[in-house]
């Protein structure tokens, strides 16, 4: 019984602590459009408000990242081995990382 | 340039009642028999003239004593003047007490833009903004209506210059193990046209690119009492010399952007660039904001109306359970699809 629903109480604890870290990127991505609509183009100030709008991305990876984990799980009933696959996305996970973090 | 507004100007011809300025109708208006005065004259379009500035003569612009009485605000130091019949003469930055101070060393505004945008407008705007606040506190919208807006006369630069830059930078190409660095280096020239810069600590660079979007020289006037008269006005306390150092900051960052745009690369970083700056021209002028003060959890904000046009921006606060909401929404979403793709076995 505890074993089949570890999926569902990792999902739950995910989606807890993602809703509870979330509440800094969505102040960031309101402000990120606030700036994009309402401060003037090419304006100093819009250049500093955008900046830092890749934390937004990267909460967001994260959780995809992990829910991964957690739906070949579901699935297949083997943490170990869908960590195991989880790795190929990582990688690729962490080159776009590493693009958005040089902008 | 000078600050010697004629307030004589200011009472009525026909029956010596008060005026002050009707942004409603670009004139002088008589509050007691609503006699209107045109402001304008043949010689309006001067006001637009600029300045040349040389950083390496000595500074041949000196501060001029005020001899007026002005009012500094006891909370946040704010000094401003008041001409004819102020509607209040609480501090238009802060809300605060103002007490009356002898006149100061300041320098001699060049010219203005008259308040286009009447009070009823500013108060309409700045209750739209609030109100349209993503993940505002509810209550947002009640605490600002209990507020009103205060006119202002507040003081900006214009500044003109031509940048001859030699830049160096780095950026990168391809990815994993491909991934290189590389360097580059060029020469471009950049003209600032008209960059506005605040003069006063109370309006910050991010309120001003909020509200002015298009700033029209062809809108300049002459310093003149009737366009100040029922409005407060903040005097110019910034050599030109310190003008500059004030806007340093906002210059670096567009001339850091405009070498990433010319090198065009990926993950451009590292820059690094020398300037000869030529052509050095300004004013000194003071343009029309709507402030409106409030508190919000024992937090002092504001928000600002453009007097030009009403464009309208400001401080605001967050509601955390909106975001909170928000962002469980958004963490939904992500997992929903992180689950999927890994029950499906992609990748």
């Amino acid at each position: 019984m505890i074993e089949h629903s570890a999926p569902l109480l990792a999902g739950l604890a995910l989606f807890a602590f993602s809703t509870l870290i979330g509440v800094m990127p969505m102040r960031k991505l309101i402000e990120v459009r606030e700036a994009q609509h309402e401060l003037r183009a090419g304006s100093a100030s819009r250049l500093r408000q955008i900046t830092g709008w890749t934390i937004i991305a990267f909460w967001l990876m994260t959780v995809w990242f992990l829910s991964t984990i957690l739906g070949d799980w579901t699935v297949g009933g083997d943490l170990d081995g869908a960590i195991a696959r989880s790795w190929l996305r990582l990688r690729i996970l962490l080159e776009i990382a590493a693009a958005l973090g040089e902008q | 340039m000078s600050d010697a507004a004629d307030h004589s100007a200011l009472h009525c011809a026909a029956c010596a009642g008060q005026c002050h300025y009707a942004p409603d109708r670009r004139a002088l208006e008589c509050l007691s028999c609503g006699e209107v005065y045109d402001l304008a004259t043949p010689d309006d379009h001067l006001a637009a003239q600029e300045f040349p500035h040389d950083p390496n003569q000595t500074d041949d612009d000196p501060p001029i004593l005020n001899t007026a009485q002005g009012h500094q605000c006891r909370n946040c130091g704010g000094e401003v003047m008041f001409t004819g019949p102020a509607l209040s003469e609480a501090c238009p930055y802060c809300n605060g007490p103002m007490v009356l101070h002898n006149g100061d060393a300041g320098y001699g505004t060049m010219a203005l833009v008259p308040f286009q945008v009447t009070v009823a407008q500013a108060q309409g705007a700045v209750h739209r903004w609030a109100t349209s606040r993503i993940a505002a506190p509810g209550d947002l919208g009640g605490i600002v209506a209990q507020a009103s807006v205060a006119g202002l006369y507040a003081p900006f630069w214009t500044f003109d210059s031509r940048e001859a830059l030699e830049y160096w930078a780095r950026y990168t190409s391809g990815s994993g193990d491909n991934r290189r660095t590389h360097s580059t280096k060029g020469r471009m020239d950049v003209v600032f046209d008209d960059l506005l810069m605040p003069a006063s600590p109370h309006v910050t660079p991010l309120i001003r690119d909020g509200i002015l979007h298009d700033f029209d020289p062809g809108a300049l006037r002459p310093y003149r009492a009737g366009y100040l008269s029922g409005f407060a006005a903040e005097r110019h306390h910034q050599s030109v010399a310190q003008g500059l150092v004030a806007n340093a900051p906002d210059k670096d960052l567009l001339i850091r952007n405009k070498i990433k745009q010319k090198v065009a690369k990926r993950g451009v970083h590292s820059i690094r660039y020398l300037t000869d700056t030529t052509g050095i021209h300004y004013r000194r002028i003071l343009l029309p904001v709507w402030i409106l003060h409030y508190t919000y959890g024992g937090r002092a904000k504001k928000i600002v109306v453009s007097g030009i046009d009403g464009r309208t921006y400001g401080e605001r606060p967050f509601s955390i359970w909106r975001m909170a909401a928000y962002s469980a929404a958004f963490t939904a979403a992500a997992m929903a699809l992180g689950v999927f793709w890994g029950a499906a076995g992609l990748l």
